[in-house]
């Protein structure tokens, strides 16, 4: 178990949204814009980070029976400051993400590391896997919300990419269009690990 | 719980008292460091371009001259504040805009209002609500809210609300009238 792989598992390996299929309800309502999906992710990345060093710090403190209420609340804390800290500097993201923000709190990658991971092992280690699968998701946020900005207003981060007489796909904005990229994604994901693993058996 | 001892009992709970608390303390410290950095952030985001909508012939800033007037006190005995945004014109205040909130279908609604000195209503705009998309939130579209162009704060408003949002057209109606309310009631203090 290196330092190295516990970091870089987070962006292709297990991947929350793609992988793990974890942690979809933002995936899915936040990336209508590419700006939207990095400042998800990268709420979600301050959440995890701090509750995977400090439930792994507190992991012998904790008595089994209330684990799961103890990190509930630690990762409620978390939230709270991030959603007070984003409304203080960066009230228009704040706004854009409306009520995802708090709903971090129920985002099953969060607790799932907290449990899975966190409180098994040292905090130095907790800190790169956290820090590692958010920025995973961060990416995957940002992927999927390019996509979706794309196609659907023909921007990439507020810049025009199509050419003028584009016609931007509003659907691809709309819930169903989230379903439609995320599988197109997960697709060929599946492809190119499949690809890999022929070729790593060919060997 | 089996096999739990009053031993485990007692440190279960002195354990998630602990956190709580330490959880407490940390983001009444978080809450206290950025509350008056997320007021100026609203009034930036959410009241100035309101206030720029309903105002407008002035030669300062009204977000850098507002005021907070006193206009009473809730139920534990708090001061309610409002903050008046005035317009001027070589120094003199010939209208202001104010918040007036009002309870709609969904929740509160907020209404900039802009009131001149001879007591007519200048314009207003909705700054927040929860109405319901494409119904109650027409009531935030210009054929609603021009309605209230000219009208006296003498008299009683008359306006035509918005077909299938009639709460939402009374939240609107509440929030102006407690807005003109409050002009009437401090007038001195206003302008």
């Amino acid at each position: 178990m290196s330092l190295r792989h516990e970091f870089t598992k987070g962006f292709w390996e297990i991947v929350p949204p793609f992988r793990l299929v974890l942690g979809l309800c933002p995936t899915l309502a936040v990336t209508t814009s590419a700006i939207n999906g990095i400042a998800m992710g990268l709420a979600t990345t301050f959440v995890l980070i701090f509750s995977n060093l400090l439930v792994s710090l507190l992991r012998r403190f904790i008595p089994i029976q209330v684990r799961i209420a103890s990190f509930i609340v630690i990762i409620a804390s978390f939230v709270v400051m991030a959603e007070l800290l984003m409304q203080a500097y960066f009230y228009p993201l704040y706004k854009a993400l409306g009520i995802f923000v708090p709903l971090i709190v129920v985002n099953c990658i969060i607790l799932g590391r907290a449990e899975a991971f966190a409180s098994k092992n040292n905090p130095i280690i907790s800190l790169a896997d956290g820090l590692g699968i958010g920025l995973g998701f961060t990416i995957s946020l940002f992927v999927l919300g390019c996509i979706r900005e794309l196609l659907g207003s023909g921007t990439i981060l507020g810049f025009q990419c199509m050419w003028s007489s584009f016609e931007p796909f509003s659907f691809m904005l709309k819930p169903p269009g989230a379903f439609v990229a995320l599988g197109i994604l997960l697709a060929l994901m599946n492809l190119i690990s499949q690809y890999q693993a022929k070729k790593g058996g060919a060997k | 719980m089996g096999g739990a001892t009053v031993r485990d009992i007692i440190r279960m709970i002195v354990v998630l008292t602990l956190i709580g608390a330490a959880s407490g303390l940390s983001l009444s410290l978080t809450h206290r460091v950025t509350k008056e950095r997320i007021e100026v952030q609203i009034i930036k985001f959410v009241q100035e371009p309101a206030v720029k909508e309903v105002l407008t012939g002035y030669d300062n800033d009204p977000i850098l001259d507002r005021k907070t007037i006193v206009v009473g006190t809730d139920e534990r005995g708090n001061a309610i504040e409002l903050i008046i945004f005035p317009a001027k014109k070589q120094g003199e205040t010939f209208a202001v805009a104010l918040e007036g909130k009002g309870k709609g279908f969904g929740g509160s609604i907020g209404v900039m209002v802009g009131v001149g000195k001879d007591g007519t209503l200048l314009d207003i705009s909705i700054t927040s609500h929860s109405e319901t998309p494409g119904v109650g939130s027409r009531v935030t579209e210009a054929s609603f809210t021009d309605e209230f162009k000219d009208l006296s704060i003498e008299e009683e408003l008359e306006v035509d609300g918005v077909s299938g949002a009639t709460y939402s057209s009374k939240g609107v109606m509440g929030a102006v009238n407690q807005a003109i309310g409050y002009v009437a009631k401090f007038r001195e203090e206003i302008f």
